[in-house]
């Protein structure tokens, strides 16, 4: 093993000083050419290798990542109070502002549509409802409210430069979350 | 069983391929495809080593956009508190509420739309959502102000509501 | 570990080729060097090969006795590698967290594989991804290209015109000094933006919490003369207004940084 390639490196070295020898060399001796000198001596390999561009370079690598993949984030990601109450938030947000805009919407358009959705038929709605009806309705409701609401109250602390250190935003998470939870459940049963 | 049939056919497929070294390997039990990894085409090609663009100053987007979104906040914390107090509210303030919750929510679903449409991403259903978005504030803001006018207001209503 | 290694080989190749994972037992209770019962554990490793680009990544399980492995996680890795499977690929360097090589997502969570223990229970496999969001080069190996040109955008470098008074060093307060602290020591590992969901969403123009922490570092450096560049430079929709104090950052950084109070104190500066 070591002998072999003793041979191969001397040989390189040849090839390298002189390389007319070498060629002769390898057309005489098939020995060689199976040690690889063939290779060192291809011309056109050589010359191959020095005239790929930058722009070739690029686009190859273009090419290659495209066929990269994604890595996966999301559904890999260990569940924590802090993304995971910063995600509530904005589907909370989303329910809270969506429900606003639809209703209003609804509202402005009730005469042309016929629709009844003033405060006295809602009213009227909600009452004739019963009593477990109505506690589901009032949680489902209250609940984005009261979570939305606190965990706003957490935000804009953290706006200021408050509370951000890794103890603090797990507890306060947790508090938000007992508490949100504590209070819709309390204005569902008022 | 038939789990375990399957992973070392698996197994063997595997060594069939590989060198071996590997086909001694008794510590790769398994291999499972995995489906939660998406290929998409999001960045531009390079030039690498050049530092990414740096965007033209806008401070109407950016720090006044953030001041002005933390000053809504901060304004609805006492509007959100006083009718639980005062069991409602008069109707200054019920339309100062509603001001605020329009713009709070607007701005809201604004950093939704920019957060999930990329414009280079979904050029026209991002320019789609922001249009819905303008145009479904504005019912709503005119949806609000017909219903301070004409009907009870919006804290009065929600509390006969929850005591219906 | 190189008496470890060849003892393994020596009893890799007295097996028979295909044995079922339960038959694992008797191999180290032969073996002289242990005499605890082996405590095998399984971790599952995301596998992609760029050779293969049609092929879907798959997640690929290994077993190792942790009474023969080292107590980090790249210690584990680096077993599979030389005694399991030479063609898994993955970076590291340092082995002792200042390099930031080894950045991957362990069990869920970003972390530098060399400061993360290997969970010591072990009917709970361990799962191993890239860094999330990434593009793959290969295996664990996260394309990190974008990463590094959003760093060059921020001029990471003392900008200053005024000579300073001595014409020999830039002199800086003990207090000003102190500012620095828990911004200098970022190693750029990727943990942080990576973990980050609106960096996931929108990496081509948010500038993520650890290329803002460095931004920051180099807005409350007082030799800095460009702070009100720097400023406009970010000021706006995207450049830091895509952070929405998820504060994943803060909670993931293996170096125990605050990435997110960086960016909360940065927009304090931009509003002020």
């Amino acid at each position: 093993m070591f002998s072999q390639k003793l041979v191969q490196q001397s040989a390189r070295r040849l090839a390298v000083q002189q390389p007319l020898a070498i060629q002769s060399m390898v057309r005489a001796s098939p020995a060689a050419a199976t040690l690889g000198l063939q290779k060192s001596v291809d011309k056109k390999a050589l010359n191959r290798a020095v005239t790929s561009t930058a722009a070739e370079e690029n686009s190859i690598l273009a090419k290659q990542r495209m066929n990269r993949p994604v890595s996966p984030h999301l559904a890999i990601y260990r569940p924590q109070i802090g993304w995971v109450a910063s995600g509530l938030n904005r589907v909370t947000g989303v329910a809270l502002s969506g429900t606003l805009y639809l209703w209003a919407t609804a509202y402005l358009a009730s005469p042309a549509l016929g629709w009844h959705v003033e405060s006295a038929s809602m009213v009227a709605a909600m009452g004739a409802l019963p009593f477990a009806a109505k506690v589901l309705l009032k949680t489902i409701m209250a609940l984005p409210f009261t979570f939305h609401s606190f965990n706003g109250l957490r935000h804009l602390m953290w706006d200021m430069g408050r509370g951000l250190s890794n103890n603090v935003i797990i507890k306060s998470g947790w508090t938000v979350v007992g508490v949100s939870v504590a209070s819709a459940l309390a204005l569902a049963f008022v | 069983m038939a789990s375990f049939a399957r992973s070392s056919l698996v197994r063997q497929s595997l060594a069939a391929n590989r060198s071996p070294l590997l086909r001694q390997n008794v510590g790769v039990s398994q291999v499972v495809a995995f489906h939660a990894s998406a290929r998409k085409q999001i960045l531009p090609p390079l030039p690498l080593n050049d530092p990414v663009p740096t965007p033209a100053p806008h401070p109407v987007e950016g720090s006044y956009h953030w001041t002005f979104e933390r000053a809504v906040s901060v304004g609805l914390i006492p509007l959100t508190i006083a009718p639980f107090a005062a069991g409602s509210l008069n109707p200054v303030m019920d339309a100062v509420l509603c001001t605020l919750l329009v713009a709070h929510s607007h701005v809201g679903f604004q950093a939704a739309i920019i957060d999930y449409f990329r414009p280079q991403r979904v050029p026209k259903f991002s320019s789609f959502c922001h249009w819905l978005l303008r145009a479904f504030t504005l019912t709503t803001a005119v949806g609000l102000y017909e219903f301070e006018t004409n009907d009870v207001g919006v804290t009065e209503a929600l509390r006969r509501i929850w005591n219906a | 570990m190189a008496s470890l290694r060849t003892t393994s080989r020596l009893f890799a190749a007295s097996r028979p080729l295909f044995r079922p994972a339960s038959f694992a037992r008797t191999y180290a209770t032969v073996d002289s060097n242990v005499s605890e019962t082996p405590k095998m554990k399984t971790f599952k490793i995301y596998r992609w090969n760029p050779d293969t680009p049609t092929e879907k990544p798959t997640m690929q399980s290994y077993e190792l006795d942790l009474n023969k492995t080292g107590p980090m996680m790249l210690d584990a890795l680096i077993r599979i590698k030389n005694e399991l499977d030479p063609t898994l690929t993955f970076r590291r360097s340092c082995r002792e967290g200042i390099c930031g090589s080894c950045a991957m997502n362990i069990d869920g969570v970003n972390t530098l594989a060399c400061l993360c223990r290997i969970p010591t229970e072990t009917t709970k496999e361990s799962r191993i991804y890239p860094l999330p969001h990434t593009y793959v080069v290969k295996d664990l190996v996260p394309d990190l290209t974008l990463f590094y040109k959003q760093y060059k955008s921020i001029k990471p470098y003392l900008q200053r015109d005024t000579p300073t008074a001595d014409g020999l060093e830039n002199r800086q307060s003990p207090e000003d000094r102190r500012k620095l602290d828990g911004l200098y020591e970022c190693i750029l590992c990727a943990c942080c933006s990576t973990s980050c969901p609106s960096y996931w969403w929108n990496q081509e123009e948010y500038l993520g919490p650890a290329i803002l922490l460095q931004s920051y570092r180099w807005l409350v450096d007082s030799r800095d003369e460009k702070t009100a560049e720097r400023k406009a430079a970010l000021d706006n929709s995207m450049s830091v207004y895509r952070c929405h104090t998820i504060l994943n950052c803060t909670r993931t950084c293996p170096k125990g940084l605050n990435p997110g109070r960086a960016i909360a104190e940065t927009k304090k500066m931009l509003a002020a």
